[in-house]
């Protein structure tokens, strides 16, 4: 554990000091693993299957903004259903236009996800986005994920049935049309696909949220276990023939994948666990403070690099001051996540207004040994208490 | 000599600038009101336009059976249904992009308040410095 522990922090160390270089390679990685999907499912058109155009593209959408991966993505794809027929294309066109309209323009972060979604589903493992969007998300990346879904589906709708269409004629324009829209209305797969994700990421994330132990783990594999659930629901109901060996082993990668998420985005240490109650002028605190896993060496590494003190003769200054310039210490804190739970006092009869149920704390890093003043909740003199104290080391 | 507090203080303004200043620079710049109206008022031409699409491939969808059966459609009564429809979208897009919207001006304000009275702290630094 010790040594994974040294790895990530390896690796972000890595990501911090290259991120100018290692952000664009991922553009360039995700772009061109998106065209190159796009290339596969529906390459009807044999100008764009060049892997020079593919290259250039995913060269250009690393230094370019990422959401030009999606314009990028998008434009191959109404080209490629462009060449096969332009019904098709235009289906493709509105579909497109209908998620940027209504969607994508309130949240232009999350476009990303809609290219990252049919990549998931492409690679066989589409139940780990409602997994990563329940963790890291909000209940708002049900939308993102769902377009995904419906982008991939309708690419591989298209791309499934592309004899059918091309059977139909240059007289059936109109029939190809309704074709490509009945297909997709009366998509039972995909319509459980959506219903599936939708509970996911909603059920995820409200347990992630929870304040219990362990609520990301529990969080993965209740999620997965009611990914799998639904979609074999869907399949008794609405007779989709998903496979049940693929939804299984599917969700198995996902969890791994969404349990290395974790790793990387909230590994804490339970077994640390601190809960103090504390007070100011307005609230009672009651907080659960969660040690982060932290690599040891690391933080050694950090200790040896001792900063001499200045050594200021004079001693009128203000105490302030001393906080300043003579408290040149090395501390190691060990970085905590806390929860804190906020009660509005009343104050003089008069109620102080209330608080959101969940406060985030400033992100100060604090002494898990000795944190802060420990007061009773019963205290009635409003004092506002320091919650920086920390351990350290004088020189 | 290292001043911890200031390091502190100026980290998170750092962070501040380089993720959300400016577009909650951009935000603060108008007035409530006149961010809210001008983003919804976005909204409703984004839903007009999602319509009109919508509304074109219905008609394309169905365009053998429409232009057989034209002179034998209430065409009045589907206008009416259509600009039902119509109506109901737009505001329910507008209601949900006055709410997103609003939230977002709120927490623009709020977190260009900490970052002007982080501004303050590290000026009162500086001034016990001297």
């Amino acid at each position: 554990m010790r040594e994974l522990l040294v790895v990530r922090e390896h690796i972000k160390h890595f990501y911090a000091k290259f991120e100018v270089y290692v952000t664009p390679l991922l553009k360039f990685i995700l772009a061109f693993v998106a065209l190159v999907m796009i290339k596969n499912n529906v390459g009807y058109f044999p100008r764009l299957n060049s892997m020079a155009i593919v290259l250039i593209i995913a060269l250009m959408c690393s230094f370019l903004p990422q959401n030009f991966i999606v314009f990028f993505s998008a434009a191959f794809s109404v080209l490629h259903l462009y060449k096969l027929s332009y019904e098709v294309a235009i289906v493709a066109v509105c579909v497109y236009l209908l998620l940027f309209l209504m969607y994508l323009r309130f949240s232009p972060r999350d476009t990303i996800v809609v290219v990252l979604t049919p990549v998931c589903f492409a690679l066989n493992i589409p139940y780990l986005m409602p997994l990563v969007a329940g963790l890291v998300g909000t209940p708002t990346s049900i939308v993102s994920v769902c377009c995904g879904a419906i982008v991939y589906y309708l690419l591989s709708f298209i791309s499934g049935n592309a004899g059918s269409m091309l059977a139909l004629g240059e007289d059936g324009s109109l029939a190809k049309l309704r074709y490509v829209i009945d297909g997709m209305m009366d998509h039972k797969e995909m319509l459980t696909m959506l219903l599936a994700i939708s509970v996911t990421v909603i059920v995820v994330y409200l347990i992630r949220r929870l304040s219990i132990d362990y609520a990301w783990s529990f969080a993965i594999g209740i999620g997965a276990l009611m990914n799998i659930v639904l979609l074999l629901l869907g399949d008794v109901v609405y007779y989709t023939n998903v496979s049940i060996f693929g939804v299984f082993f599917g969700s198995i990668v996902a969890v791994l994948l969404a349990m290395v998420l974790q790793f990387f985005v909230f590994d804490v240490d339970y077994s640390r666990t601190e809960k103090v109650q504390f007070e100011d002028d307005d609230y009672y605190y009651y907080v659960k403070a969660v040690p982060k896993n932290k690599a040891g060496d690391i933080g050694k590494k950090a200790k040896k690099a001792v900063v001499k003190p200045k050594i200021d003769d004079d001693e009128d200054e203000d105490e302030d001051d001393d906080d300043e310039d003579d408290d040149v210490r090395i501390v190691r804190r060990t970085q905590t996540a806390t929860r804190m739970q906020t009660t509005p006092r009343t104050t003089q009869g008069s109620v102080r207004p209330v608080a959101g149920s969940t406060r985030t704390p400033v992100s100060r890093p604090q002494s898990t040994a000795n944190r802060q003043t420990v007061r009773p909740t019963t205290a009635t003199n409003a004092t506002r208490h320091s919650s920086s104290s920390s351990t350290t080391t004088p020189q | 000599m290292l001043n911890e507090k200031k390091v502190i203080l100026m980290t998170k303004m750092a962070s501040y600038e380089d993720t959300e200043a400016k577009k909650n620079g951009a935000i603060g710049r108008y007035f409530r009101s006149d961010y809210i109206g001008f983003q919804v008022l976005k909204a409703i031409i984004s839903a007009t336009i999602a319509c009109m699409i919508v509304g074109g491939m219905f008609i394309l969808y169905d365009l053998e059976n429409i232009l057989e059966n034209l002179y034998e459609m209430d065409l009045l009564l589907i206008a009416k249904r259509a600009l039902f429809i119509y109506i109901v979208v737009v505001v329910v897009y507008a209601l949900i992009s006055y709410a997103v919207y609003s939230h977002r001006y709120s927490r623009a304000r709020r977190k260009q308040k900490i970052y002007a009275h982080y501004l303050k702290q590290l000026g009162v630094m500086y001034d016990k410095k001297k």
